[in-house]
């Protein structure tokens, strides 16, 4: 498939960083850091969340996922390797107990969730409401571009969730592959993901500060001035107007 | 020597304003068994947490004193090496179950295998601390199948069976029903026979009297006294302050007031001596 | 969801006890041939010579039919469907209906990716079907993995079933009072997050004293492990890894040298 080799490079691009970003953090012992033993075992209860959770909204019918609240969550409170395990693992066993080929392809993407997450959370960007929709944003913005090569080479652009006949609609009126996919992505993931990080972020709301503590990245979560009202609010604004704006993303690239 | 040495022991939760523990001294000799009684909050945990090296290698926090065990200090130890001497259970059987293994035999093996002991000495621990525990017919049974009786037997023996010299027990039978606190009392009582060190936390303090060698009453984070079980179980601090008062005492406690029993005689604490103390 | 521990199910079969390692790589090897293979009939093939003898090898034919048709069927047909309709590719049409339009192309295009996926899932499937989980986790600790990943994929195995029936529990509760039914919408969210709520935060206090149970056990011990279970690699199991390797070689070979 020649879209595949035109991208090949900036496959190889990405996988190079990424190792090499892993390989500093090994070296210079700040992934280890992450690793306590309070990180692994809250890493099986995240991802029974990220399943109950997902299996919940599955049987609701709601047009979201939020099966990735766990991984945030881990994400947030142990830093983004410890949440890009969360992420790869959870949808590894969990397509091993349902259907490996519902699961087990995004595996990567799922990866990246807990990598951005975690990386956003260290930069500070879990400590208020409107913070954590900017997290949200920017772990679907991550979600959607991981995720579109690994639906056109696996599966053609179809994958059997029900954003792919948006994806078919989108290819038959005439567009390339990568850009129908990609235009998908672009309308689901952002609820998706917001919601996910907000719900993450109430949860760790609920849990008592000394609870906390006994995380490695507790500092993360410490809450500036408190999570007021008004901040959702504002949060709530934000969410609206880059909902807003990825619509019309979209209408350009559809249009033009 | 004291195989347990606690001189001046002061310490202080992170994020919190008041220290949990204040001034302890205590020193627990080589198959003592020691029991702690206090109300909620007085401290009884966090000294569990302190014997068994957790605090303060797991709850950071600030710890002043000397905190000894079989001649290591709590300061230059690891957690990692500190669990080799000093074994803990706790409340909830449920919560000390690994989740890593599928039958009881493994579970129990699983401390093993992480400090890596030899495959045949493997087994043979599990099965004397199943016999121990009486466990031996769950040896195949998944962990999360059994009651909570069983499982609060199934945490001690995956504690007895990583051999330490000291047991610190937290309340392990707040949370069973009568079954389950004998069944687990019976481990208990096997251990002290057979020698082992015991420190245990509890509020059924009739029992405690008649099988405790010390009782360590502990209010507000410091010693409020500590001594015989007769002595302390009956001693009017502890009483006035409103805990560990078995039924029998404060039945005779009243009927003393009431002259129906003779000042000078000793409260009574179970219930053959509140009989055997109204008979007369 | 499947309300079992895991896939395995225990048969006295020469596929049970091979080395985990051995039926991993039949899964990768399969995977690398049925991509890089030229041939268009390779994932066919591979389903015939190697998926069904093996089935009967691991004596595990009713539970694989079970996976098969409830699982993989459902899949890869509606992906075969979705390509076969949607997959741009020019050529002769073989009907118009409204805005579908599938070619020639498309449609052999679909059945041959049909194929592979289903190569691919019932490999898995069979790998699945015949390892039970502690297993291939002592195997792979044994060759290097870190033991805290085993820890947490076999926890995360019972863990996940006992979430999932309490989270059945909510929904059954929802049905039965008809909430499903007879409320809205918003109604019915607005009943189940009392009830999740306490579900996902019981599971997160416990992480506490889970860790300092594991702890107790020496889990950040230094030493180095042992394991209870002794897994056996055979000769038998070597001999059959370089074979696959080999063919998986032989297939790439293949490959290169046709274009």
């Amino acid at each position: 498939m020649e879209v595949i080799s035109q991208n090949i490079v900036y496959f190889i691009i990405a996988i190079a960083i990424l190792v090499l970003l892993l390989v500093w953090a090994y070296v210079t012992r700040r992934m280890q850091k992450d690793f306590t033993t309070v990180t692994w075992v809250l890493i099986p209860v995240a991802i029974a969340i990220n399943g109950v959770i997902g299996y919940i909204v599955g049987q609701l019918k709601l047009p979201v996922f939020l099966d990735s609240i766990g991984t945030v969550l881990v994400a947030a409170l142990c830093g983004p390797w410890a949440g890009a395990l969360t992420g790869a693992l959870s949808n590894f066993v969990i397509g091993m107990l349902t259907n490996p080929t519902d699961w087990w392809p995004w595996i990567p993407v799922a990866f990246f969730i807990g990598l951005v997450a975690g990386l956003c959370a260290n930069a500070g960007l879990f400590k208020s409401w409107w913070k954590v929709v900017v997290t949200g944003f920017l772990v679907a913005l991550t979600a959607a571009i991981v995720s579109t090569p690994i639906a056109v080479y696996f599966f053609g652009g179809i994958t059997s969730s029900g954003s792919s006949f948006i994806t078919a609609y989108l290819l038959q009126t005439g567009r390339d592959i990568v850009g129908a996919v990609f235009s998908t992505n672009f309308l689901v993931e952002p609820i998706d993901k917001i919601s996910t990080a907000m719900l993450a972020f109430a949860i760790v709301q609920g849990l008592s500060k000394r609870f906390l503590a006994r995380f490695p990245r507790a500092e993360n979560v410490q809450t500036e001035g408190g999570a007021s009202r008004t901040q959702l609010f504002i949060a709530i604004g934000v969410v609206v107007l880059l909902i807003l704006l990825a619509v019309f993303v979209v209408s350009r690239i559809t249009g033009g | 020597m004291a195989i347990v040495n606690l001189q001046n022991v002061t310490y202080q939760y992170p994020l919190t304003d008041t220290p949990a523990l204040q001034n302890i001294n205590l020193q627990v000799n080589e198959g003592e068994f020691v029991a702690v009684i206090g109300p909620n909050g007085a401290g009884k945990s966090t000294l569990c947490y302190t014997l068994a090296g957790f605090v303060p290698h797991f709850f950071k926090g600030e710890l002043t004193g000397v905190v000894e065990v079989v001649g290591v200090e709590s300061h230059n130890s690891s957690l990692s090496e500190w669990v080799l001497n000093v074994g803990l259970a706790f409340q909830n059987p449920f919560n000390q179950i690994s989740g890593a293994k599928y039958t009881v035999f493994e579970e129990l093996a699983f401390g093993l295998e992480n400090i890596g002991i030899p495959r045949e000495e493997m087994k043979t621990r599990v099965e004397e601390a199943m016999e121990l525990t009486g466990i031996g017919d769950l040896a195949d049974r998944s962990p999360y199948s059994l009651s909570g009786g069983q499982q609060q037997r199934v945490a001690l023996a995956s504690i007895l069976v990583m051999q330490p010299k000291v047991l610190v027990l937290d309340e392990p039978t707040s949370q069973m029903d009568p079954i389950g606190t004998r069944e687990v009392f019976g481990v208990i009582r096997k251990m002290t026979e057979r020698g082992m060190t015991v420190i245990l936390a509890e509020h059924k303090v009739e029992w405690i009297a008649q099988f405790a060698d010390r009782v360590v009453a502990l209010y507000e984070g410091q010693i409020l006294t500590a001594g015989k079980p007769r002595e302390v179980l009956t001693s009017d601090l502890v009483i006035d302050k409103g805990f560990g008062v078995s039924r029998y005492t404060s039945v005779a406690r009243k009927a003393r007031k009431q002259g129906l029993w003779s000042g000078s005689k000793q409260l009574p604490v179970t219930l053959d001596e509140a009989i055997e103390g109204f008979g007369k | 969801m499947h309300d079992r521990l895991s896939f395995y199910y225990y048969r006295d079969s020469l596929l049970h006890r091979l080395n985990p390692l051995t039926k991993i790589a039949l899964v990768f090897g399969l995977i690398l041939v049925s991509f890089v293979s030229p041939y268009y009939w390779t994932s066919h093939l591979l389903v015939l010579v190697v998926i069904i003898p093996l089935i009967f090898v691991g004596r595990i034919g009713r539970e694989y039919l079970n996976a098969a048709l409830r699982i993989i069927l459902p899949a890869t047909a509606f992906l075969f469907v979705m390509q076969a309709l949607f997959q741009p590719l020019e050529g002769e049409e073989l009907f118009r209906l409204w805005f579908l339009h599938p070619t020639l192309e498309s449609t052999l295009f679909a059945f041959r990716n049909a194929a592979r996926v289903f190569a691919i899932a019932s490999s898995f499937t069979i790998f699945l079907l015949t390892t039970h989980p502690r297993e291939l986790m002592t195997d792979l600790t044994r060759r290097g993995m870190p033991p805290q990943i085993a820890y947490v994929i076999i926890s995360t195995l019972q863990i996940l079933p006992q979430m999932q029936a309490k989270a059945q529990t909510i929904l059954a509760a929802q049905h039965s009072r008809g909430m499903d039914t007879q409320s809205t919408f918003l109604k019915r969210v607005g009943s189940l997050v009392p009830l999740v709520g306490p579900l996902v935060f019981g599971s997160l206090v416990e992480v506490e004293e889970r860790a300092i149970a594991i702890e107790a056990r020496g889990f950040t011990s230094s030493h180095v492990k042992t394991s209870l279970y002794d897994i056996p690699d055979t000769a038998l199991d070597r001999a059959l890894r370089w074979i696959f390797m080999g063919l998986a070689i032989l297939s790439m070979a293949l490959r290169i040298w046709l274009s």
